[in-house]
């Protein structure tokens, strides 16, 4: 490919010397000619035919390169070192072996003037153009050849050294499968595109790393807070099978294990819900959901508990905002953002649930006028599990803010959580449909 | 009720299917869904019972193997925990109603008893009526000892689900499902309060109350015994 290209960069590049310079020498060769027919010429501006010919006749006798001929208007030769021609005026040129009327003339490029009753040509020998030509169209050769191994070997070179870094890539790989996820892939200096792909695989990786990192993170934490209401459970049905244990009293402690079970299996419940929601391609179910509606009923369903907790909610939404999504995890997700703040604030406090469309996005915040998070954790309470200390009291699991984070991501859209002085507020950026 | 159960794990058949006997339903057992589709197709049934995951033949395509030859037999299927698709992809198939595993034996008993209950009869009629207590589904009025009474949309709702299931036991779940489309599952309280504030509009100053909490269970509405 790389030789065939050169090959033909290479024939366009000579194509154009070869015709420049022949063209120059023939230029030059014509120039010449020209030159020394005038001189001659101009001996007898009266066109006189014997000073002429003695003219003819004495150039004749000291060459310098010139062919002569001076001929009458029968064909004749009168003057001059060449055969008699075909009397035409004008540039013309004899090639190596080209006839010229009954005699052979090759290699002369001349000017044929017609006279009074009689031909002037005056040539110049075309050996040294041809053997130009020749040369230039033999070194044109060799460097097509030259040019063709040179482009071949430096292509093997070249794909040699692409190999060796795709293998060294490769084996790279591989070791990270193996074991190290760690390592990362060489980056040259070269900034190429295998640079670049290099590149992106570490940036891949890195996330990989990451999220096993969240993995091993998430096993240790929900291992963690299995732990309490585990052994809570095996210390009640420990106590239901003493022999002693009256069976009302077992029966009193066994529905509390259920009761205790229950509160486990909504931690899975919500774990798994949460890997489902983060796992594959959840937009192709994506359907076109009225918000405005969707958050209508939300707010609606937390009215009666808000108002009994002796909070107020206020609802500011401007109606008919739509987005693309899943209808169910929508409401989850505002549900979760509600209950988040009903939970955390005191009786008397205001929660408010604003929506508005700015440009081509709806924005969603949900601001309470409570405790608030300070900014440092902000970023923590997003994930699973993680509780602010003064909120270890309450009820909850420490995953509704994670879950809504799972549901974001899958929308495509921003949770950002911000410093309402006093309080927080949760803020969704969706794109409107 | 005649109840066929298609589930493959032998101690969740002998738990769901002892509970429902005990309740006074007739159960059989399939233990694969092609044998269960063969049950399903052979013999008259009120209700069935299918596992999401099954030998054979999985509950889906069971489902909708059923629902393609004509079958119109109520369908309560089963779904593993977390599950965020299965609902609707069981519903999709055909299914009546879904139940996420594990479930409270008095939530599948409920259930059941709601899905036993649909007639075409019940689904045309636009007044209902219990004691002194009047709804008109067209109309959209309420009427309580001849006095009317206010409702919010959403309350009438929650009233309607009531009375089309007046005298059965209706779990919080079944309430959120279907009176708000609400299928994950929000604080214990929200349904409480709502409920409460049915029942104060409804019920207050009235000798007879017919909103009833059934402790850990649900509600009921009903003429008290």
């Amino acid at each position: 490919m790389y030789a065939t290209m050169t090959g033909i960069t290479f024939v366009i590049l000579l194509g154009v010397i070869f015709i420049s310079t022949t063209r120059f020498m023939r230029h030059q060769i014509d120039d010449s000619v020209n030159n020394e027919v005038e001189e001659i010429l101009a001996v007898s501006p009266g066109r006189d035919i014997d000073a002429i010919r003695q003219m003819v006749q004495g150039l004749a006798q000291h060459p310098s390169g010139f062919y002569y001929l001076l001929q009458d208007s029968k064909g004749l030769a009168q003057a001059g070192n060449l055969p008699a021609v075909d009397p035409q005026p004008g540039i013309r040129e004899w090639g190596e072996t080209t006839k010229a009327g009954n005699s052979v003339l090759s290699a002369i490029r001349g000017r044929g003037v017609i006279l009074p009753g009689a031909y002037l040509f005056v040539g110049w020998s075309t050996h040294q153009l041809l053997e130009m030509e020749e040369m230039v169209v033999g070194t044109f050769a060799w460097g097509l050849a030259a040019s063709i191994v040179l482009a071949l070997a430096g292509g093997l070179i070249m794909s040699g050294r692409l190999m060796h870094r795709i293998e060294t890539i490769s084996m790279t790989s591989r070791s990270i499968i193996g074991e190290d996820l760690q390592q990362r892939l060489p980056v040259t200096r070269a900034g190429d595109e295998l640079d670049h792909l290099a590149g992106s695989i570490n940036a891949m990786l890195d996330r990989i790393a990451a999220l096993m990192n969240d993995l091993r993170q998430v096993t240790t934490d929900i291992a963690h807070d299995l732990r309490t209401p585990l052994t809570r459970l095996r210390q009640r049905l420990e106590l239901a099978v003493r022999p002693d244990e009256d069976s009302a009293a077992a029966r009193l402690t066994l529905a509390s294990a259920v009761v205790e079970i229950d509160s486990i299996l909504s931690i899975f419940s919500a774990l798994l819900r949460i890997a489902q929601i983060e796992s594959g391609n959840r937009r192709i179910g994506f359907k076109v959901v009225p918000l405005s509606e969707l958050l209508g009923t939300t707010a609606e369903l937390y009215r009666p508990m808000a108002e009994e907790n002796g909070q107020l909610l206020i609802e500011a939404i401007e109606p008919s905002l739509h987005v693309n999504g899943e209808r169910e995890l929508l409401m989850q997700l505002f549900a979760n953002l509600l209950e988040n703040a009903l939970r955390h604030t005191p009786r008397g406090s205001t929660v408010s649930i604003v929506a508005r469309r700015i440009d081509r996005r709806a924005q969603v915040s949900v601001i309470d006028n409570g405790p608030g998070i300070p900014e440092s954790l902000r970023g923590k309470v997003l994930q699973r599990f993680f509780r602010l200390e003064s909120s270890r009291t309450t009820v909850g699991n420490g995953l509704g803010l994670s879950m809504a984070n799972a549901i974001v991501k899958v929308h495509d859209a921003t949770l950002e959580l911000a410093d309402a002085a006093p309080g927080l507020r949760a803020t969704v950026l969706l794109e409107t449909s | 009720m005649r109840i066929l159960l298609v589930e493959d794990d032998a101690e969740t058949a002998y738990y769901i299917s002892r509970g429902l006997s005990e309740d006074g339903h007739n159960i059989s057992t399939a233990r694969d869904g092609r044998e269960g589709l063969r049950l399903a197709g052979s013999e008259d049934w009120d209700l069935l019972i299918v596992d999401r995951m099954l030998p054979e033949m999985d509950g889906l395509s069971m489902v909708q193997a059923l629902r393609g030859a004509g079958r119109i037999t109520p369908v309560l299927f089963l779904t593993t925990l977390g599950g965020v698709d299965d609902r609707v992809h069981g519903l999709n198939a055909g299914a009546d109603d879904y139940l996420v595993k594990p479930f409270s034996f008095a939530e599948l008993l409920a259930r059941v008893a709601a899905l036993g209950r649909r007639s075409p009869r019940l689904a045309v009629e636009t007044n209902l009526k219990i004691a002194d207590l009047e709804i008109d589904l067209l109309a959209r009025t309420v009427v309580r000892g001849g006095a009317p009474i206010e409702l919010l949309p959403r309350e009438f709702r929650l009233l309607e689900y009531l009375m089309k299931h007046a005298e059965q036991t209706v779990t919080r779940t079944m309430l959120l499902e279907n009176v708000w489309d609400v299928h994950f599952e929000p604080n214990t309280t929200v349904v409480e309060t709502h409920i409460s504030r049915l029942r104060s509009k409804i019920d207050r100053g009235k000798s007879i109350p017919l909103i009833h909490t059934l402790r850990g269970t649900g509600y009921t509405l009903r003429v008290p015994i």
